[in-house]
């Protein structure tokens, strides 16, 4: 197949050996989506169980720390095999991703859901022993919890609005109608050169 | 494999499914279920997340089982924390993949793949059922010591293979040959 002159940085990626590889495949693209699900269920089912234990509505009476060593490896794990998967789906439409809102939002979404894990992992768990056995943790492990539920389940549905909205959005479309704020933002990242 | 899978779903369309998915798409929840675009998405979007909330749940009485989580708990204590959520769980997928038939009823119902993943996820949930089961009962008298047998830790990884074929199975709806 022909594939033109790359005009953006995002689309000499996409006509990278890899990327067309990816896109002109079979089977590629929905294996590779495949294991991103399976990945991405077991990081979702492991942090359902954790958030739910800092809320206090499950597994009130099992110590914070050991619910931590029975999950964050699983939650670690699928989050790495999901960032490998996710890269590679991104490889093979980059431009297609860069442009879309859901895309972006979604990246945006993962950064803010590891900003909070952060701060709870290096600020609020600090006190972990004082609180390890209690059914009532501090406030700021709760905030921690429902933030991070909020988000995933956010993640979840932006990775879904993905995959219906991929192609809608366009840079030989932009700038022929009324693109919106957050269209015309994120295309001037996305067609720069094109 | 895709020559046998579409030839399969070709025989298909020559039963009684395709009236079936014919008269599903006319009904008023198949029409509300396209009408709006967001529709489909949300279900998928609900699908996955209960998905999630399950899989997690047997996840974490399989290493529960093996001795990889939930130390100090006896089983008893385990399943009654996540065996709530796999069902409800369950019920969750099943609404939601409901809804998303009555969406795209010839797509699905007219589909090896889709026919294949509902076999692998009733064949899931028997396991599933008589495996809990008889760990129970070998479980009763160890307490919080218990680790089950070597059969009891393979057939549970066994369901959590289950869990992912019925997950390949639907992605692959989407991309099977039709």
């Amino acid at each position: 197949m022909y594939y033109p002159e790359p005009t953006t940085i995002w689309e000499s990626i996409q006509y990278s050996p890899l990327g067309i590889f990816i896109a002109e495949s079979t089977w590629a693209f929905p294996t590779i989506e495949t294991i991103h699900v399976i990945a991405l269920v077991t990081v979702l089912g492991t942090i359902f169980v954790m958030d739910l234990r800092l809320l206090g509505v499950a597994s009130k009476n099992y110590p914070i720390t050991s619910m931590s060593r029975d999950t964050l490896k699983w939650t670690w794990g699928g989050f790495i095999l999901a960032a490998i998967t996710g890269t590679l789906l991104y490889i093979s439409k980059t431009s297609s991703y860069m442009i879309n809102p859901f895309f972006m939002g979604k990246m945006v979404l993962l950064a803010i859901a590891g900003l909070n894990m952060a701060y709870f992992h290096f600020v609020t768990w600090k006190t972990v022993a004082n609180w390890d056995t209690s059914p009532v943790v501090p406030m700021g492990a709760k905030v921690a919890g429902i933030t991070s539920l909020i988000f995933w389940i956010t993640i979840v549905f932006f990775g879904r609005a993905i995959g219906f909205t991929l192609g809608i959005y366009d840079c030989y479309m932009v700038g022929q109608g009324d693109d919106g704020f957050i269209v015309s933002m994120l295309a001037g990242i996305a067609c720069a050169g094109a | 494999m895709g020559d046998l899978l579409f030839n399969i779903t070709d025989w298909m369309r020559g039963t009684v499914l395709l009236d079936w998915a014919f008269w599903m798409q006319e009904t008023a929840f198949s029409l509300f279920m396209v009408e709006n675009f967001w529709n489909v998405p949300i279900a998928q979007a609900i699908h996955i997340l209960a998905i999630g909330a399950a899989f997690g749940s047997v996840l974490m009485v399989v290493l529960r089982v093996n001795g990889m989580a939930g130390a100090g708990l006896t089983f008893e204590q385990t399943a009654a924390r996540f065996v709530p959520w796999v069902r409800w769980g369950l019920l969750v997928i099943v609404l939601s993949g409901l809804a998303m038939i009555m969406a795209e009823p010839v797509r699905n119902m007219i589909n090896a793949v889709f026919w294949i993943k509902m076999i692998a996820l009733i064949v899931m949930v028997l396991v599933s059922l008589s495996w809990i089961g008889s760990v129970r009962s070998a479980a009763q008298t160890a307490g919080a010591a218990y680790i089950g047998t070597g059969g009891a830790k393979a057939t549970g990884w066994l369901i959590m293979a289950l869990w992912c074929l019925i997950i390949v199975c639907g992605r692959w709806i989407a991309y099977v040959p039709v």
